[in-house]
């Protein structure tokens, strides 16, 4: 990326000139080494400016070029805002949206799926790993499903990729949203896989950047980062998942011994390692957040609003959580710069923050209502 | 380590001042915006409508990140709204006029928040308002006016007791206005010419009446007669939350002699007009009162000077207590128009001894 930046900083890759050819061969090569990731043709990948962009591009991309008679979206309660948010908006241009429940652990059971999904069906959209409980989803029966409707299958695999092996022929789907920095990459360029002979409308105009589907300059200086990151993430994803896997258990069950009443908002097995969302009893997650924050232990919740504080989640809702519940859970990731020595750490810490806040502000009660 | 101070900031420019004195002061500052009112928010191209917005949180941000102290957007909303405005929108159905920042200060900042300060490690709670607390060689607090007497805010905080006071820091105390802004630009804080709030927080526009009609079940409006001293009926009404007494414009009743809101009833629905003169006052009775200084108590009488609102002059007064959260209040040379639901605070010179919420005035 460094080098990158030295040699052609402001090198156009669309651009003839020298400086051009040598940018256009950098985000060609971060192409290549990005694809090579979920074992797609480098060809198929579009660079966008995140997975947010890549979900929104997938969705009214395939809503705008679908055929009229398919006017009907199957997705899930419990996806990202960024799918969430263009569904609805389709839904009040007229779109049929049909959003799926998790059971008690977030996973989807897909025939239920299945069952939505009919010759009015343009499009299935599901994550394969949730943002916030990491719950990963069985998608290949979906992806069947799919391709005997004739129906687009868009996979949002923001949060999976670089924790997990990911393969776009395996998983059967035509789309799917991949972001930088959930790899250790930069923040701000994403990419969204387009298979070979899948007609999606452009939802950026004015160039013919990216296969006609994203115009403008490309973020090559991004698109460079995110090769290097996927590159490492390939070489190094058997081992780093089950380093990462072992840490999160072992945190969790510190965790246990020391908290009564700790609940895992996801399934024990079949989750991405890296994520923990857990409900700590007693307390608002929000003071938690803030005290462990002060103590050095970064975790999230729920997601941000405008102003800067916190909402209950809508994925631990959908999972049958009450309000309360949610407010009183937060996320715990770990990643691959996360050492043995600070999960020791955190271990210590949470347990002792969390009496703190429990005692001085428990949560049951008005706060909660 | 150094004890840590939890700084409620608006984004305005006297808490984050507040803040970097602290800061300046060797204290471990957190600040925190509290989210207060409902659905705040500001995208681009929306008009600011209320409170709390998103500008105003990332001014204390950037204040912050500045003077290099960590700062969180607390979320209180639900509290707001069960412990002021449900207070605000009630008092105004009974006919009384609040005041909602005392009842913020009381139920918000000065409990809840410090349950909040308290979960976070803190040993203080700090706010920018101006008055100052002194603790005297027997380790009593004392709640006094600010130094700067056009901006002291004591009468928003007379229900502060000895642990509040005990736990609490007013950093702008013993300065002016003028010098708070000036610290603000040589700190190179960008809000440092920011405009004041004037309004109450969660009502930018002013509009009473409509927020509490937008805030209430409709079956709780009812409209009812404006009259005379006599009971003489001059005109309708549509609700009496649109009245405060002491009012002179808005009646819709035009007569030879200016007429004003003298009492409201809430029960039979009638707003009751007179004239100037019967609207002063011997004195009021005034409920909730909460003492400062305890020697009130113990003696139950002392002669004080009264504040009945924000910006009227203090009044001479002698105030005796009924009842453990009850007084009488007797103004030495007749007052001036008393208006129920708000605040009368006893001074004597420039310290809080306690005050009270105005249940109704005492004629003459």
């Amino acid at each position: 990326m460094i080098r990158c930046i030295e040699e052609c900083g402001d090198g156009n890759p669309a651009s003839v000139h020298h400086a051009g050819q040598r940018a256009r061969r950098m985000i060609e090569n971060a192409r290549e080494r990005v694809s090579n990731l979920i074992g797609a043709p480098a060809r198929s990948l579009v660079f966008t400016s995140g997975g947010s962009e890549a979900n929104n591009l997938a969705i009214f991309g395939a809503a705008e070029a679908s055929p009229p008679a398919r006017r009907a979206i199957v997705s899930s309660a419990i996806e990202h805002s960024s799918v969430l948010a263009p569904l609805a908006r389709l839904e009040s241009q007229g779109f049929e949206v049909v959003r799926a429940t998790p059971d008690a652990d977030g996973r989807l059971a897909p025939q239920r799926i299945i069952d939505a999904i009919d010759s009015r069906t343009a499009l299935v959209t599901l994550a394969l790993a949730n943002a916030e409980t990491g719950t990963v989803q069985e998608l290949a029966p979906v992806a069947e499903a799919a391709a005997r409707e004739g129906v687009l299958f868009h996979i949002d695999a923001a949060q999976a990729v670089g924790r997990m092996a990911v393969s776009v022929s395996e998983l059967g789907c035509a789309l799917m949203t991949l972001s930088a920095h959930k790899l250790g990459g930069p923040a701000g360029i994403g990419a969204l896989y387009v298979r070979q002979g899948v007609v999606i409308a452009q939802q950026i105009l004015g160039g013919p950047q990216e296969r006609g589907l994203r115009a403008g300059t490309p973020n090559l200086i991004g698109a460079v980062g995110f090769g290097a990151a996927a590159e490492e993430s390939a070489r190094v994803i058997g081992e780093e998942s089950q380093r990462v896997t072992a840490l999160g258990d072992a945190l969790l069950q510190d965790l246990g011994i020391e908290i009564p009443g700790l609940r895992l908002n996801g399934p024990r097995f079949g989750r991405i390692g890296n994520t923990l969302n857990l409900t700590f009893p007693g307390v608002l997650g929000e003071s938690l957040l803030i005290a462990l924050d002060l103590e050095g232990v970064e975790v999230s919740m729920g997601s941000a609003c405008a102003a800067g504080a916190v909402e209950p989640s809508h994925v631990l809702t959908a999972m049958g959580r009450s309000a309360a519940e949610a407010r009183s859970s937060l996320r715990l990731s770990l990643g691959w710069n996360t050492a043995a020595e600070e999960i020791a750490l955190a271990g210590e810490i949470i347990p002792r923050v969390w009496r703190r806040v429990a005692s001085a502000e428990p949560s049951a009660g008005e706060a909660l209502r | 380590m150094n004890p840590r101070v939890l700084v409620a900031m608006s984004g305005g420019v006297d808490s984050s001042v507040a803040a970097a004195i602290l800061r300046e002061q060797g204290y471990d500052v957190v600040g925190v915006a509290m989210q207060l009112a409902p659905g705040a928010s500001s995208s681009i191209g929306q008009r600011r409508a209320t409170c709390c917005s998103h500008d105003d949180f990332e001014d204390a941000r950037r204040v912050a990140e500045r003077v290099d102290f960590p700062f969180y957007v607390v979320d209180l909303r639900a509290d707001f709204a069960a412990r002021v405005i449900d207070n605000f929108v009630d008092e105004y159905l009974s006919g009384r006029t609040p005041n909602p920042c005392v009842m913020c200060n009381r139920e918000i900042k000065f409990d809840r928040l410090w349950r909040r300060a308290q979960a976070l490690a803190a040993d203080f709670i700090a706010t920018g308002h101006y008055a100052r607390i002194e603790r005297d060689p027997h380790g009593r607090f004392h709640l006094r006016k600010a130094a700067d007497g056009a901006k002291d805010q004591s009468y928003f905080l007379f229900s502060l007791g000895q642990r509040e006071l005990a736990r609490t820091l007013f950093p702008l105390g013993t300065m002016t206005k003028t010098e708070v802004r000036a610290r603000a630009r040589a700190l190179g804080l960008a809000n440092a010419d920011k405009p004041e709030s004037q309004e109450i927080c969660f009502v930018p526009d002013g509009a009473y009446a409509r927020f509490v009609e937008r805030n209430v079940d409709p079956g709780r409006i009812r409209g009812g007669r404006i009259v005379d001293g006599a009971g003489r009926v001059l005109a309708q009404h549509r609700g009496v939350h649109n009245f405060t007494v002491g009012q002179r414009r808005g009646l819709g009743v035009a007569t030879g002699e200016p007429l004003y809101v003298r009492e409201i009833s809430a029960e039979r629905g009638d707003v009751v007009t007179g004239t100037r003169d019967e609207l002063t006052a011997a004195g009021l009775v005034a409920r909730g009162v909460s003492l400062v200084d305890p020697r009130l108590a113990q003696g139950g009488q002392m002669a004080v000077e009264v504040k009945i609102r924000y910006r009227h002059p203090a009044i001479p007064a002698k105030v005796r207590m009924t009842d453990v959260s009850s007084a009488e209040v007797r103004f030495s040379d007749g007052g001036p128009a008393v208006t129920p639901g708000q605040a009368c605070v006893f001074y004597r010179g420039d310290e809080v001894i306690g005050g009270g919420f105005i249940e109704r005035a005492i004629g003459i």
